[in-house]
């Protein structure tokens, strides 16, 4: 056997094994791509294609279609983008669940699987949602901040845009939970653009038509992507706690500016939501409609191994002194 | 016959639509194939039946606005409030029918119908009557009129996202006896829209008006046209598209909410300028606009198709808009040349 012979049943072998390995195309479709939270959400659901991938002896190929700023009616022409240019599965966080609906059930019509993520379209034909329960989030923040403030004080609520189902669920939590601390008083409800600057704006600019507000219920932790409140926000006098502990958010535990951030582990929406994807669609497995995600409350105390699991999953501008931290 | 050949080498539209089937021709050839669930075909990723409705239904719904906007345009304005219209007449449209509940199918398309063109039309009046009677600049009024419009969508919606009745997407949503998932009906309503425009710019008195005042006002008004009339017919009709793009959008998508179209003002006035309307007046027609329109969803599209890192959208879009528009001066300055006998 020559060497031209030995190449030719080489390449013969290895396009047999690679017709072989069944492919898995997943469009990703979170809701801004210039949100931090949804690029670990993406590195979670490489990460989990990776390792299922090897696993399985399959291909399985995450398709990031998220668009650059929220709108739902993006969202929806880019669903339908995928099943035409040959999707197996779709994962989404709906910016408008109403918007997108539609475009869920051509797909589902259409053989393809469709899971939801952090933010769920409850009326549509998706099979699964993986998340947090909204309502309770928003619960848990106001509890948090209630106990740093002793029970009393006025308080403003950072919303996030008016139009995303998980963000308003969160804000009705937030005023349910005031309701059982009387000492508490909500100054208003503050919706905000989702985007560091703006949301830091819109906290600063409050703070100076009501400078009675000692503490903030924040159902999104956009503001502290900045220094800005920082520097704008005297802790002994303000307290806040908000949903989200990216790295950027983390000096805000420590300088007691936010005593507790509820973090929601934004890694694991990509990598269990493909979990549970290919149990569906390769394995045929059953999969649970309501897939509850858990909050991870930091604290000063808890700030080093947080650090550390950011940095695990793949989050490279963890600060360094709060790596060494026990 | 040479002449028309000629004509028809020349025409702008015909450099539109050779550069949307050139980029056709390169998205089919580098796409790749899938095979298709239902039937086990192979079909290509961009040339099969349901990608290229999906394009052309994504570029409806800014397509019939462009109509509206490039009538402005021509007319030597600009309407950056279209978006904001698009959202009200929405919203509206959804909380009228969701407090009348069941009504019937016939009566929530045509009420549905009327609610937005009406919003549309009083948007675009209100634009026309300030523009003219303040005599402000278009671009100072339209931009404060695009913050109150939305800014009422968003009182008035509460920020909710509101659902419209099933009998509004069904109709938009109807395939007309194709198969199932194609959607053909935004795609006529934006040829239907790009045709009663054409041919008013092109065949109608009050079309030719629109030229004239955008080409030269002194000359216009010296020649006895009334320009305030011209003018605030022009911005009722552009809020008029808006109406009626809403009404398509919001049905097709099946709810309404105060943030819909944001930014969509951009996509419109950029599909007028792809389409060759100055800026400066006088110049545009409603064919070409919708041409631009289709070219910067491709554009969107190929981006994606190609696999292209999506993060260089904004500026691959940005890039055509600058290149649409020097080729076109550069042609005009040409045609000038030709014209005066300069390249003799």
């Amino acid at each position: 056997m020559n060497w031209k012979t030995m190449t030719l049943l080489a390449a013969f072998a290895l396009s047999v094994n690679a017709a072989d390995t069944k492919t898995y195309k997943i469009a990703m479709i979170a809701k801004s791509s210039t949100n931090p939270v949804f690029l670990s959400a993406r590195t979670g659901a490489e990460a989990a294609a990776k390792e299922l991938s090897a696993k399985h002896g399959i291909n399985i190929v995450i398709d990031w279609r998220t668009p650059p700023t929220e709108d739902g009616q993006v969202q929806a022409q880019r669903l339908a983008q995928a099943v035409n240019e040959g999707a197996d599965a779709i994962l989404i966080s709906c910016s408008d669940a109403g918007k997108v609906t539609g475009a869920i059930n051509d797909a589902v019509a259409r053989g393809v699987a469709v899971m939801t993520f952090d933010s769920d379209a409850p009326a549509s034909k998706r099979f699964a949602y993986y998340g947090v329960d909204d309502v309770e989030t928003g619960g848990q923040v106001m509890s948090e901040l209630a106990k740093l403030m002793n029970g009393k004080g006025s308080i403003a609520i950072l919303a996030g845009n008016q139009n995303a189902t998980n963000l308003r669920r969160r804000t009705e939590g937030v005023k349910k939970e005031a309701g059982n601390h009387h000492g508490i008083k909500i100054v208003d409800t503050f919706y905000n653009i989702e985007t560091p600057q703006d949301a830091a704006a819109e906290v600063v600019r409050v703070m100076k038509a009501y400078p009675e507000i000692e503490g903030w219920a924040m159902v999104g932790a956009w503001p502290l992507f900045t220094k800005t409140l920082l520097t704008d926000l005297d802790p002994g006098k303000v307290k806040l706690v908000a949903v989200d502990a990216l790295p950027a958010e983390l000096p805000y535990v420590e300088k007691g500016i936010a005593p507790v951030l509820l973090a929601q582990p934004t890694y694991q929406w990509g990598y269990v939501s493909v979990e549970k994807i290919i149990e569906k669609i390769h394995l045929k497995k059953d999969v649970p409609v309501i897939n509850k995600m858990e909050l991870v409350r930091v604290t000063k105390e808890s700030l080093g191994s947080w650090a550390r699991q950011l940095k695990a999953w793949g989050f490279t501008d963890v600060p360094e002194e709060y790596l060494k931290l026990p | 016959m040479q002449r028309v050949i000629r004509s028809l080498f020349q025409g702008q539209q015909t450099g539109l639509i050779l550069v949307i089937v050139l980029l056709g021709a390169i998205l089919t050839g580098f796409a790749g194939s899938h095979t298709d669930r239902l039937t086990g075909r192979e079909v290509n990723n961009f040339l099969n039946v349901h990608t290229l409705m999906q394009t052309a239904t994504d570029a409806s719904f800014f397509a019939i606005m462009a109509v509206g906007a490039t009538m402005v345009i021509i007319s030597g304005g600009v309407d950056l409030s279209v978006g904001s219209t698009y959202a009200l007449a929405g919203v509206t449209m959804a909380m009228t029918l969701r407090v009348l509940g069941e009504i019937g199918m016939t009566q929530t398309v045509a009420l549905g119908a009327v609610i937005c063109i009406g919003i549309g039309l009083l948007c675009g009046l209100l634009n026309g009557v300030m523009v003219v009677g303040l005599g402000v600049h278009p671009f100072i009024i339209t931009l404060g009129m695009m913050w109150v419009l939305r800014g009422i969508a968003f009182v008035a919606s509460k920020a909710e996202s509101i659902l419209v009745p099933d009998a509004l997407t069904g109709v938009m949503k109807a395939n007309l006896g194709l198969s199932a998932a194609l959607y053909p009906v935004p795609m006529l309503l934006m040829l239907a829209v790009t045709a009663v425009g054409a041919l008013y710019l092109a065949k109608m008195v009050m079309g030719r008006h629109i030229y004239a005042v955008g080409g030269n006002v002194e000359a216009s008004r010296y020649s006895g046209l009334r320009i305030g009339r011209i003018l605030i017919g022009v911005y009722t009709l552009s809020g008029l598209t808006a109406g009626i793009a809403a009404f398509a959008g919001t049905s097709y998508y099946g709810s309404a909410s105060c943030a819909d179209a944001t930014g969509y003002e951009l996509y419109v006035i950029a599909s007028a300028v792809v389409g060759g309307a100055s800026l400066s007046g006088g110049k545009g027609n409603a064919i070409n606009a919708m041409l631009g329109a289709l070219l910067i969803v491709l554009i969107r599209q190929s981006i994606r198709t190609l696999h292209l890192d999506q993060n260089y959208e904004w500026i691959i879009i940005g890039c055509a808009i600058i290149i649409a528009v020097v080729l076109d001066r550069v042609s005009a300055q040409f045609t000038l040349k030709r014209l005066t006998g300069g390249d003799k």
